[in-house]
């Protein structure tokens, strides 16, 4: 064996770090890879060699889904991961050499596939888009330079600094840059259209959501959502919705930490909701204790974006509102619930913070419920209090806390502004399953 | 007594020393990964899986962006790393003995640690990317900000020994530490040491909020060396640390370069913890706190320095 050939067969060792690209109804099974010791999820397609695309992804996001595979290093290959056999569904051009099942270990696949690519069995993937440059450069000088218009203000495609509106007392340039949709830090999908003035988000749009548009079928959606969807038209027990709550709460928690930096504890935090039962209370509320110690609440969270009650009013934005002292909760009107005595928790600071300790006190009063509950059903009324808030027939929490965004990040810097958005805790596809009839197309 | 190895032995000691170091420093780092976030990992793999993730980098290919400045790129990692191989030379590593020992060694360490400053905005700015440029801003007024508190602390440990050579800042330890004459010193010197590694809660330029900062665009072995220039930086500061306030070689019993060991290893192991305990500080936060707190804190510091000498 060869010299090359050993440093090959060694590096194979190594976890492959794949980029991961979650679709409709595969967000938590590919947050569940970050417990896995032999894969490391990484933050950018530039530290990849394997492009994993889960679920359904549509039409709308597969010229993105090639550019995160043609921003990968060689050796590159993809591997496509179906959770649905039944109906893979999706963008027909997602072509990808090797694919999964949900039926297989989709952890052996990609060892397997990283393995073959970095021994030299398998040939690095071409690039999918054509190699030219976005905007061709139009200026007359020898190097570019001048001529009317030159890129439309594009250079290389790339948008110039433009002069903004004097914010602060200070006028700077401001960068148009657009942040998404698969921006490691959140949720697949989500596309963030910012201008930025140095560090601060001097005006942020949300674009639509991708996943919209087409009905989708329960058994697309991942299976977190499920029970929630079911308590609309059926009785549900209690003890299941209550555990799926705690659940989603600490599954958004773990993705959370690692905004801040805390990926250890991040992981902790997902391995606690992923097997999750009424008797981890004590193990929850030790994970709080070790949150306060990490002073994420101090110096990262304390007084960031701030949203009053009066703004939250009638929303159904569920913890987000009840952060700010509203006391809406779906659930006190359940006979069910009010068995149990329920009372919604409240807090009244309103920022990002609260939103976190709100999310943690909520985990911890869900899995008391489900301890509780016994038998109890709830009564199916078409309305269910979500992980996110009021969920209906039509309408879903982040569609109404979606226009919020851009007075809630304007202002904020960078940082700030996005652990304000992931508090929101926005879900494209819990959206996507409740959409008004009207929006509807047939799959 | 000021003087300098010869010139093989210096930059052999100073490389195999940095080398070890790093590589501790990876070991360690997932050890307490999996410590503090559960699915406890063999020593074996522990041990073995940075080998494999370096020469996995090594394959890979280094891609660069279309107008980026490949010169800068390219020398950014490389800069990092003298600085932290420059500033490593200057810690004793016995009694009386440092691989390069100026009379102003005191300030040639100084000076790295600001030149820091060039390494992490080059290698921010010469990818041509939105978020590289954010994290080398960043770092920009992170570093403007922490550079007198630094000095300040720095200037508290060098008063007992009224030298500028780092070797007599030791030697005038042993009696009492300068953890002791400058009790805020040290704290200091470790938010400083952290923040230029870009490590834990003050990692702002290469930070999670913009998907690696300076180093989201970097592969293979770009990446590679830019993560390794970030761990050498924490080796020389930790190292650093030991000699100018845990008295440096000075120790009971054992001798003195297993005192400046442990004592590194000491300093590595809080750096190590407190990027998995604690969490991001905003950038904000960072500023307003080193200009309005910690530069009053330093010279408190230097006054209670003064005050116990006399």
């Amino acid at each position: 064996m060869g010299l090359s050939a050993a440093l090959r067969a060694f590096a194979a060792g190594a976890e492959a770090p794949i980029f991961a690209i979650a679709g409709l109804g595969a967000r938590d099974a590919v947050q569940d890879l970050r417990l896995r010791r032999e894969l490391r999820l990484v933050d950018s397609p530039r530290s990849a060699s394997i492009l994993l695309v889960a679920g359904v992804v549509p039409e709308a996001l597969a010229e993105a889904v090639a550019r995160a595979h043609d921003a990968m290093p060689r050796p590159r290959a993809s591997v496509r991961w179906h959770l649905d056999e039944a109906a893979p569904g999706g963008a027909e051009s997602l072509r990808a050499s090797v694919s999964a099942s949900a039926t297989d270990d989709v952890v052996a696949v990609v060892r397997r596939t990283f393995v073959e690519l970095i021994n030299g069995a398998r040939d690095s993937e071409p690039a999918i888009l054509p190699d030219v440059d976005p905007a061709p450069w139009r200026g007359v000088g020898p190097f570019g330079q001048g001529g009317s218009g030159m890129t439309g203000g594009r250079p290389f495609g790339r948008p110039m600094a433009e002069m903004g509106d004097d914010r602060d007392g200070l006028r700077l340039d401001v960068l148009p840059l657009t942040v998404g949709p698969f921006f490691t830090r959140l949720p697949a999908g989500l596309t963030l259209e910012l201008r930025l003035a140095g560090d601060l988000v001097d005006e942020a749009s949300l674009f639509p959501n991708p996943f919209a548009g087409a009905a989708v079928p329960a058994s697309r959606l991942r299976p977190a959502l499920r029970p929630f969807i079911r308590a609309l038209s059926e009785p549900v027990p209690i003890r299941e919705l209550e555990l799926a709550r705690a659940r989603a709460h600490l599954r958004w928690l773990a993705d959370a930490l690692v905004a801040q930096q805390l990926e250890s504890l991040g992981r902790r935090t997902l391995a606690l909701a992923a097997h999750m039962m009424p008797d981890d209370l004590a193990r929850v509320q030790a994970l709080g204790r070790a949150l306060r110690r990490t002073q994420v609440y101090r110096w990262s969270l304390a007084d960031v974006g701030r949203l009053d009650g009066s703004r939250l009013e009638h929303l159904g934005a569920g913890p987000v509102a009840r952060a700010a002292g509203l006391t809406e909760d779906a659930r006190t009107d359940d006979p069910a619930y009010r068995a149990l005595g329920f009372e919604p928790v409240v807090q009244s600071a309103g920022d990002t913070a609260a939103r976190w300790k709100q999310r943690l006190l909520e985990t911890m009063q869900a899995l008391d419920l489900a301890a509780r509950a016994g038998e109890l059903r709830t009564e199916p009324s078409g309305r269910i209090e979500g992980p996110r808030g009021l969920l209906t027939l039509d309408s879903a929490p982040s569609d109404r806390l979606a226009p919020l965004v851009p007075a809630l990040l304007a202002g904020l810097e960078w940082s700030d502004a996005l652990a304000a958005l992931i508090s929101l805790d926005l879900d494209l596809e819990e959206s996507a399953a409740v959409q008004p009839a009207a929006e509807r197309t047939v799959a | 007594m000021n003087g300098y190895a010869s010139a093989g032995v210096a930059v052999v000691l100073t490389g195999v020393a940095l080398a070890v170091g790093i590589y501790l420093v990876a070991i360690g780092d997932r050890l307490l990964a999996s410590l503090v976030g559960g699915g406890g990992i063999g020593w074996r793999t522990a041990v073995v899986r940075p080998a494999q993730r370096a020469t996995l980098l090594l394959l890979q290919q280094r891609l660069t962006t279309e107008p980026s400045d490949a010169p800068g790129w390219a020398l950014a990692p490389a800069f990092f790393l003298a600085l932290a191989a420059v500033a490593l030379a200057m810690v004793p590593v016995a009694r009386g003995r440092a691989a390069a020992d100026p009379a102003t060694g005191f300030v040639v360490f100084s000076a790295a640690i600001a030149l820091v400053m060039i390494a992490v905005f080059l290698h921010g700015w010469s990818p041509d990317a939105a978020l590289p440029l954010h994290g080398a801003y960043r770092y920009g007024a992170q570093a403007l900000s922490f550079q007198i508190p630094f000095l300040l602390a720095m200037l508290a440990a060098a008063l007992p020994a009224q030298s500028l050579s780092i070797v007599d800042i030791v030697a005038a330890q042993d009696t009492v530490w300068n953890v002791i004459r400058t009790p805020l010193g040290l704290p200091l010197f470790l938010i400083v040491g952290a923040s230029v590694s870009s490590w834990g809660p003050v990692n702002l330029a290469d930070a999670a909020d913009i998907a690696g900062g300076t180093s989201a665009e970097d592969s293979g072995v770009g990446r590679l060396l830019w993560q390794t220039a970030r761990y050498g930086m924490l080796v020389a500061v930790a190292a650093m640390g030991g000699a100018l306030f845990l008295g440096g070689w000075w120790g009971p019993l054992l001798p003195g370069p297993f005192w400046v060991i442990l004592k590194t290893v000491v300093l590595l192991l809080a750096f190590l913890a407190a990027g998995h305990l604690l969490a991001r500080v905003r950038t904000e936060t960072f500023v307003v706190v080193s200009w309005a707190v910690l530069i009053p804190l330093a010279l408190v510091n230097i006054f209670f320095t003064g005050a116990f000498l006399l």
